[in-house]
C-alpha cells in the first residue's frame, strides 16, 4: 500500500498545522482562506507534493470555518462566507447561546465538509472519465461555459463578465509559446518591458497581491482600527449544547451541504453566495420563517453546512477540468503548478496515488477542524483580539517571502505583488470584480490555445458548433446560463425602476 | 448559397501573426463591454454628476490618508531597499532579514493606535522576532531563496 506509505506523522502533523493556521486567519476578520493559502504557500516550496496539499487543504478547510467564530461572538464575518452566520448566530450570543451557537456551528461545518469530500471523491473521476475525451474545441468551450457562469452570476453581469475578460487579456500579456504551438512572438507590451514580461505575470505573486496586499492596503485605507469587543469573549455556560438541537434539522442539513458543494462547483463563486443561497432556502422552507434572524439554530446550521461543502465542491472542477470553482482553489493551481503538476481531465487517473492521499488529507482536515474547534473553541476566540498592527506587517512580510521565492529569486515578482495589491485595492473601489478576473487569468493562456489551434486544424468558426454532441450540449448550457443573466440583470434593473417610481 | 456561407464562417490564420489573433478578438471583446458599461451606467452617473446629484469624490473624508500611504511608501522602500542590500549577501537572505526588522518596527508603529509602553515593547519584540524566525525557518531550514 503506497497510500499507506504517504501517511506520515509528518503528514498528520502538516495538516494539523494547517487547520490552526487557517482557522486563525478565518477567525480573524479581515482574513481569508484564500489569504491563509497565499500567504502559507511558500512554506510548501521545500515539501513534496501530498505533504504540500495536505498542509494546503488544513488551511482552505481552516480558513472556511474559522469565520463562524468572530460572525457569532461579535456579529462581525470572519470571512465573506460566513456573513450568514451572523444572522442568527450573534442574536444566540445575545440571548447568552453563544457556546451553544459555536457548538452547532462547527457539527453543521463538519457535517457539510464531509458531505462534499464524499460527492467530490465519487463525482471529480466520473467527470474527469468525460472530460478525456475533449478535443481542444470542447476544452475551450468549457472554458467559454466557465466564464458565461462567473458572469451570470456576478453581483453586475456586465462588469463581472468585463472582469473576467479583462483577466484573459492579463494573461495574454507576455510570449505566445512555442511549446503550445505559438510562434514565440510577445505581444501586449512595449519593447522596454519584454526582459521583465517575457514570461508574462507569475500567477502566484498576482495572486498574493489580490488577495494578500490588496486587503492590508484596504484595511489600511480604514486606519486599522481593532474591532471593538460588543460581546463577552469569554463564554457563559448558560445553555448547554447538546445533540438535541440539531433534531428536526437533518433535511436541513443535507440542503444546505447540497447547495453548498453545487455552488462550490461553479467556477468563480465563491462562498458568500453559497451561504446566501441555503440561507434562503432554509427560510423558505423553515416552519415558522419569522424566527429566523433572530437567533435560531437552523439559521447557523444553513449558513456554516453550505460554506463549508463548498470546500469539497470547488475541488471538484479543479480535479476533472482544470478549472478552479473559487479564489482558494485557484491558488491550490499555483501549489500544482509549482510542484510540475497540471491539473486537469488526466489527473486523477495519472496521479491515483496523489489523489488518494488528496482525499485522505481532506477528510482529516475536516476531522481535525471539528476537534480543535469543538473542544478548544474558548482559546480560538480569543485569537480575535491580537492586535493587528501585530499581524499586518506579518502578512506583508510573509507575502514578499512567497512572490520572490516561487521563481527562485526574481526582484520582479515582487513588484508584480506591489502591482497587483494596489490594482486590487483599486478594482475594489470602482467595482471590477477580483474572483472572475482570476478565473479569467488562469485559464486565459489555455483558452488562446484551444481556440487558435482548434480553427488552425480546422479553419472554420462552424466547428465550435458541430464538432461533437458534447460541443452542441454544451453550447445550450452557455444558453441557458446567458439566459439566465439577462433575465435577472432585467429584473434587477425593472425592480429598481420601480422602487423609484414610488 | 452553401459555399457563400461556409466562406463567411471561413479563417486561415498566419502562423506569423498568430500571436496576435486570441488577443486582438479579446481586445474588442472588452472594448464592447467597456462600451456597454459607459452607456447603461456611465451615462446616467455622468447625467447625476451633473444635475449635482453626486459628487466625484470616492467619499475621501473616510480614508485614513496616513496609514494608505504611509503602507505603499513604506512597502515600495522596503522592496528597494531590501534588493539593494541583498546585493551585498548574495544568497543568504540577509537583505530580507536586515530590511524586515525596520520595515514591520515602522508598519507597527504606522498602524497602533494610543501607542503605550506596553505596545511599544511588544511590537519591538515582534519586529525582530518575526523576521528572524521567517529568516531562519525558511532560509535556513527549508533553503528557500530570500533576497
Amino acid at each position: 500500500m503506497d497510500l499507506l506509505a504517504d501517511l506520515t506523522p509528518l503528514f498528520f502533523t502538516l495538516v494539523f498545522v494547517g487547520v490552526l493556521i487557517g482557522i486563525l486567519f478565518g477567525a480573524i476578520p479581515g482574513m481569508t482562506a484564500t489569504m491563509a493559502v497565499a500567504v502559507c504557500l511558500p512554506l510548501t516550496y521545500s515539501l513534496n507534493l501530498r505533504e504540500g496539499l495536505a498542509l494546503l487543504l488544513g488551511l482552505y478547510v481552516g480558513g472556511i470555518s474559522g469565520g463562524l467564530v468572530p460572525a457569532i461572538l461579535l456579529n462581525i464575518p470572519g470571512t465573506p462566507s460566513s456573513i450568514t452566520t451572523t444572522f442568527d448566530g450573534y442574536p444566540m450570543t445575545v440571548n447568552g447561546d453563544g457556546e451553544k451557537a459555536l457548538k452547532i456551528g462547527i457539527i453543521s461545518s463538519l457535517f457539510g465538509g464531509l458531505f462534499s469530500a464524499a460527492i467530490l471523491f465519487f463525482f471529480a473521476p466520473a467527470l474527469a472519465d468525460i472530460a478525456i475525451k475533449f478535443s481542444y474545441v470542447e476544452k475551450f468551450l468549457i472554458i467559454f461555459l466557465a466564464l458565461t457562469v462567473i458572469a451570470s452570476l456576478s453581483s453586475n453581469v456586465l462588469v463581472g463578465i468585463f472582469s473576467g475578460v479583462l483577466g484573459v487579456w492579463i494573461s495574454l500579456i507576455g510570449t505566445y509559446d512555442v511549446s503550445v504551438g505559438g510562434n514565440g512572438d510577445t505581444r501586449l507590451m512595449f519593447d522596454f518591458m519584454v526582459p521583465y514580461l517575457e514570461e508574462g505575470f507569475s500567477l502566484l505573486p498576482v495572486l498574493i497581491g489580490l488577495f494578500g496586499l490588496a486587503t492590508i492596503l484596504q484595511e489600511a485605507e480604514k486606519g486599522v482600527k481593532d474591532e471593538p469587543l460588543c460581546a463577552d469573549v469569554s463564554l457563559s455556560n448558560r445553555a448547554k449544547f447538546s445533540m438535541r438541537d440539531f433534531k428536526g434539522q437533518i433535511i436541513n442539513l443535507f440542503r444546505s451541504s447540497s447547495i453548498g458543494t453545487f455552488v462550490g462547483m461553479l467556477p468563480g463563486v465563491g462562498g458568500s453566495a453559497a451561504s446566501v443561497l441555503s440561507y434562503t432556502q432554509a427560510k423558505n422552507f423553515s416552519k415558522d420563517p419569522s424566527k429566523l434572524g433572530t437567533g435560531a439554530p437552523e439559521g447557523v446550521i444553513a449558513s456554516e453546512a453550505s460554506n463549508n461543502g463548498l470546500t469539497g465542491g470547488a475541488l471538484i472542477p479543479l480535479l476533472s477540468l482544470g478549472i478552479p470553482g473559487d479564489s482558494t482553489t485557484a491558488v491550490l493551481i499555483g501549489a500544482f503548478t509549482l510542484q510540475g503538476i497540471q491539473v486537469g481531465p488526466l489527473f486523477i487517473g495519472e496521479n491515483m496515488e496523489t489523489w488518494h492521499t488528496m482525499m485522505v488529507a481532506l477528510v482529516v482536515a475536516n476531522l481535525v477542524m471539528f476537534f480543535v474547534m469543538f473542544f478548544a473553541i474558548k482559546y480560538i476566540a480569543k485569537v480575535i483580539t491580537v492586535p493587528k498592527y501585530i499581524l499586518y506587517p506579518i502578512i506583508v512580510m510573509m507575502c514578499v517571502v512567497g512572490a520572490y521565492a516561487i521563481n527562485y529569486g526574481i526582484m520582479f515578482d515582487v513588484w508584480t505583488l506591489l502591482l497587483f495589491g494596489v490594482f486590487g485595492y483599486l478594482s475594489g473601489k470602482i467595482g471590477i470584480e477580483v474572483a472572475p478576473l482570476i478565473i479569467g487569468f488562469i485559464l486565459g493562456n489555455s483558452a488562446e490555445v484551444y481556440f487558435v489551434k482548434s480553427l488552425e486544424s480546422f479553419g472554420t468558426l462552424t466547428i465550435f458548433f458541430t464538432k461533437s454532441p458534447i460541443a452542441m450540449f454544451l453550447w445550450v448550457l452557455i444558453a441557458v446560463s446567458i439566459t439566465y443573466s439577462i433575465y435577472t440583470t432585467v429584473k434587477s434593473i425593472r425592480t429598481k425602476r420601480a422602487n423609484a417610481g414610488h | 448559397m452553401k459555399s457563400w456561407l461556409a466562406s463567411l464562417f471561413h479563417v486561415t490564420i498566419d502562423f506569423q501573426e498568430s500571436h496576435m489573433f486570441f488577443p486582438t478578438i479579446v481586445m474588442w471583446v472588452l472594448l464592447f463591454l467597456l462600451a456597454l458599461i459607459f452607456i447603461i451606467y456611465g451615462r446616467p452617473y455622468l447625467c447625476a454628476l451633473r444635475t449635482g446629484e453626486r459628487t466625484l469624490s470616492f467619499s475621501t473624508s473616510h480614508i485614513d490618508k496616513l496609514r494608505l500611504i504611509g503602507t505603499l511608501v513604506l512597502t515600495i522602500a522596503y522592496f528597494l531597499s531590501m534588493d539593494y542590500v541583498g546585493d551585498f549577501f548574495p544568497n543568504t537572505g540577509l537583505g530580507f532579514l536586515f530590511m524586515s526588522i525596520p520595515f514591520m518596527f515602522c508598519l507597527s508603529l504606522l498602524y497602533v493606535h494610543n501607542l503605550n509602553r506596553r505596545k511599544f515593547l511588544t511590537l519591538s519584540l515582534n519586529a525582530l522576532i518575526a523576521p528572524g524566525l521567517a529568516w531562519y525557518v525558511l532560509a535556513k531550514l527549508f533553503h528557500i531563496t530570500l533576497p
